[in-house]
């Protein structure tokens, strides 16, 4: 895994949102790696997680002018990365319905196939009804390199989020 | 994923990014529409005041969209340009000053002297904020343009004294700023 230089990254972002657009191809090379593989990481699908890279990223871009450069740029971006594969992964979950609804007969494979999925979207959901504080927290602690805090500060931050996400997962599904 | 798919990547992410920035641009400077308008309705020249407006917000938005200096530009700029425009479409209202047989429109001392307000105005924030010739110039533009949606008021003569009203407030400032540099 190749080590992301977050202060190039945090000062090439803060000079996009300024409008330098020499700044838009280092952003771009810096992030595409790192959100290629949260969005395979969620997703479990390689042209799902191409897609949702892709759009990920473009989000990212577009949005950089809101992008605060008193906080780290890179767990910034992976939160916007991860809310476009929540969304594709419901887009995802709304299709796969549609196609049960015309083909319900299935192996025990596919079944467990089905259900771990099922599993994935359902936590990405909860994931996007967090804050995006909570968000990123949760991104950086199964991402390490995108964390912008260590150590015990991270650890609290950690427990708090995961105690949001585990109240939201409950709220949502009834169970924890 | 080869390089010649992540090419085409960047290039409609840039894409994106460019028709992002005019549409935030075009948000950001729409309310200066306001100002087009009262200015059009109170100057009896309202085609003019319309063209000069309308340039204006071509102009703000071009320098909000490339961003930078020129974007720090937009605000000062506009600001500044609200003085001549306000003066001038005031003394529209008054009319003229005569002194025995002799009438002279108000509009043109009024310009001449909104400009030079707005002239020291741009040269004071530009000095102040410590920015470079981009800015000037972005500031200059958009405040001479808004000031001049009054001043057409008596023609191309009451844009002429604003243009040297604000002309000489700004020189001295620009000078400081350029030797300041050197």
């Amino acid at each position: 895994m190749s080590t992301i230089p977050h202060a190039e990254l945090d000062s090439l972002l803060a000079r996009l949102a300024e409008g330098d657009r020499a700044a838009f191809t280092g952003v771009f090379q810096l992030l595409w790696q790192p959100v290629l593989r949260l969005c395979t990481s969620m997703l479990k699908n390689e042209a799902d997680a191409a897609d949702a890279a892709q759009q990920a990223l473009e989000k990212v871009l577009v949005r950089c002018s809101d992008y605060d450069r008193n906080r780290p740029a890179l767990p910034w971006a992976l939160a916007i990365a991860a809310w476009e594969c929540r969304t594709i992964a419901r887009k995802r979950t709304r299709r796969r319905e549609l196609s049960e609804d015309a083909a319900p007969e299935l192996g025990s494979d596919s079944e467990n196939e089905l259900a771990h999925r099922e599993l994935v979207s359902a936590a990405i959901a909860a994931l996007g009804e967090l804050s995006t504080e909570d968000r990123e927290v949760l991104v950086a602690t199964f991402w390490e390199e995108a964390a912008s805090v260590t150590g015990a500060t991270l650890r609290k931050r950690r427990e708090r989020a995961l105690k949001r996400l585990r109240d939201t997962f409950k709220r949502l599904y009834g169970l924890a | 994923m080869d390089s010649l798919d992540l090419a085409r990547i960047e290039r409609r992410a840039r894409l994106k990014y460019e028709r992002s920035r005019v549409q935030r641009a075009v948000l950001g400077f729409a309310p200066s529409l306001v100002v087009v308008a009262v200015a059009a309705l109170a100057n009896k020249h309202s085609s003019a005041t319309v063209g000069f407006g309308a340039a204006m917000f071509f102009v703000g938005v071009a320098l909000l969209w490339y961003g930078r200096e020129l974007r720090r530009a937009v605000l000062p700029g506009l600001a500044m340009g609200l003085l001549p425009l306000t003066l001038a479409l005031c003394a529209n209202h008054l009319g003229h000053a005569c002194m025995g047989e002799h009438c002279l429109s108000l509009c043109i001392p009024a310009c001449t002297i909104g400009g030079l307000g707005a002239g020291i105005g741009v040269s004071l924030v530009g000095l102040r904020w410590k920015q470079g010739l981009a800015f000037w110039a972005g500031a200059a533009t958009l405040s001479l343009l808004t000031g001049a949606m009054g001043c057409s008021c008596v023609g191309y003569t009451g844009i002429a004294g604003m243009v040297l009203g604000f002309g000489l407030g700004l020189v001295p400032g620009l000078v400081r700023r350029v030797k300041g540099v050197s």
